[in-house]
């Protein structure tokens, strides 16, 4: 190796600092309230974190075929926003009906890549599981390209390792091409990072979770 | 030894009908054995479903190896025969009321499920109220293609750090998923040889990829870094990774079993290296997939 040269493995996490980032983690969200906690499974040191969100998006991203359904069942809020500002040419009234949806957001170490993975499900308030289709068109425009590229499509739906649902997952191997950068330039700076609040950052956003930029600051890397 | 007592129970296993030749003890005739494993199988139109007129069971040998939604086009357009188009979505199946997970091998269902049962066995098929709480969904084969080729990458990745799988090239990968769908043994073998390697220096792979499914358990299955060999050097057994993640499948030579560990239907010798095990007994995912199930009581 030359010198200079950081191992490459840096870009993985044993279990014991997963475990020890995500406790930092959690201390920072309850003070600010950002809504995560720590799952334990039973009868094991094992355990994941989770936050519930709720989101609201335009109706139009649901699939036709549940739109009537979605208006019955009542998923639409009472918030109608009505387009009435234009008066120039008659524009008539442009109507956005808002749909909440719900996203359960889990992170949980990967043994096999030694890495973290998120897991997410999205469902109607009324409970019926989002499709992959329908979850994409939430992913913004900008993410959207490169998470098509394959070989294997990056957000995919997969069984839930600890709960055993179907959940939808971002793909691990490309995790190495997000943490690369951003560890290599906090190691020229000789900067410890919180992996979990570097990782989330990056991939988090790409499905609509929001990490407040106070993690970056408040939260310490394990010693 | 080990290999021969495998080479035996596969043979002679009351679920595989293919009947082998036993002619020598070779290690390759028992990769064999595993890719052309099979179960028969009855599928049965679930009442609940709306007919036009009755519909007649499906017989049909399924693959162990495989998955049920690669391998059931003949079930899908046998039942279409006597349905309305209205009355069909996704195909799906159940056996006993307990949705089935087509990304599981089929060899690992019937295991876990039904494999101190007569056969064939009886599995229902469904075409409305898909399970989305418990099913992935599989609206073609190249969601089956992705999943396998997931499980291959993550196999690979705790044995060579992927890097044998990042080697390959595009075609090579094509070539072990081909291999799986086209039932070419020839073919996936040429390929899957190399992820069955490993540096003499380090006498096995670098972590063992296994899976432990148990059927009276929340989680789906327990998967932990394994390796093949201890750090003084020895190497480890079928045995010593029970008593790591599951000893109460290890019992005294006077109790009674309680468990029975079952991998493409047989029950190895605890005393079989995991090694051994990964190289000979993996499915095509290059994962073992172990079934512990409660021992039959006579």
């Amino acid at each position: 190796m030359m010198a200079g040269e950081r191992n490459p493995a840096s870009c993985h996490l044993d279990e014991r600092t997963f475990r020890l980032c995500c406790q930092l983690f959690l201390q920072h969200s309850e003070t600010i309230q950002d809504g995560w906690s720590w799952e334990q499974i039973k009868g094991t040191d094992e355990g994941f974190i989770k936050k519930t969100v709720l989101i609201p998006v335009k109706a139009s991203v649901l699939h036709k075929q549940h739109e009537c359904s979605m208006q019955d069942e009542n998923t639409v809020t009472d918030d109608i926003q009505a387009n009435v500002e234009d008066e120039t040419a008659g524009v008539q009234a442009v109507c956005e009906i808002h749909a909440v949806l719900r996203y359960e957001y889990h992170i949980l170490y990967s043994c096999s890549y030694q890495i973290p993975v998120l897991y997410f499900r999205a469902s109607t308030l009324d409970g019926r599981p989002l499709a992959l289709e329908e979850v994409w068109s939430n992913v913004h425009p900008n993410y959207r390209q490169r998470l098509q590229q394959g070989p294997w499509d990056t957000l995919t739906q997969q069984e839930h390792p600890l709960l055993g649902q179907p959940f939808f997952m971002l793909h691990p191997c490309r995790t190495e091409e997000f943490m690369k950068p951003a560890l290599d330039l906090a190691q020229a700076e000789n900067k410890r990072v919180n992996y979990i609040v570097t990782w989330l950052s990056v991939v988090g956003p790409v499905v609509g979770l929001d990490v407040p930029l106070s993690y970056s600051t408040e939260v310490s890397a394990p010693d | 030894m080990t290999s021969l007592g495998v080479k035996d129970e596969l043979s002679s296993n009351a679920s595989c009908r293919h009947l082998m030749n036993m002619i020598m003890a070779d290690d390759k005739d028992v990769l064999r054995d595993v890719w052309f494993g099979k179960i028969p199988a009855c599928f049965t139109l679930s009442p609940e479903e709306t007919t036009e007129r009755e519909a007649e069971p499906y017989y049909l040998l399924l693959p162990r190896v495989s998955y049920l939604t690669l391998v059931t086009d003949k079930v899908k357009k046998h039942f279409l025969k006597v349905m309305k188009a209205e009355d069909v979505e996704e195909m799906w199946f159940e056996y006993e009321g307990t949705p089935l997970k087509w990304h599981y091998p089929i060899g690992v269902l019937f295991d876990l499920l039904a494999s101190n049962t007569a056969l064939p066995w009886n599995v229902t098929v469904r075409f409305k109220n898909f399970p989305e709480h418990d099913l992935l969904h599989c609206p073609s084969n190249s969601v089956i293609e992705a999943h396998f080729m997931s499980c291959i990458k993550e196999a690979d990745a705790l044995k060579h750090k992927s890097q044998v799988i990042n080697d390959m090239q595009k075609k090579d990968h094509k070539q072990l998923w081909m291999g799986l769908q086209n039932d070419k043994f020839d073919q996936f073998w040429a390929m899957n040889r190399k992820l069955m390697e490993y540096p003499t220096e380090e006498g096995g792979f670098r972590y063992i990829p296994f899976r432990i499914y148990q059927t009276m358990s929340d989680r789906p299955f327990l998967q932990k870094l394994f390796r093949p060999v201890s750090p003084e050097g020895h190497v480890l057994t079928l045995g010593d990774l029970l008593k790591e993640l599951f000893p109460a499948a290890i019992c005294a030579e006077d109790e009674p079993k309680r468990f029975q560990v079952m991998i493409h239907g047989i029950e190895p010798l605890l005393e079989t290296p995991m090694q051994w095990l990964s190289e000979h007994l993996s499915h095509p995912d290059n994962f073992l997939h172990i079934s512990i199930i409660p021992a039959p009581s006579d």
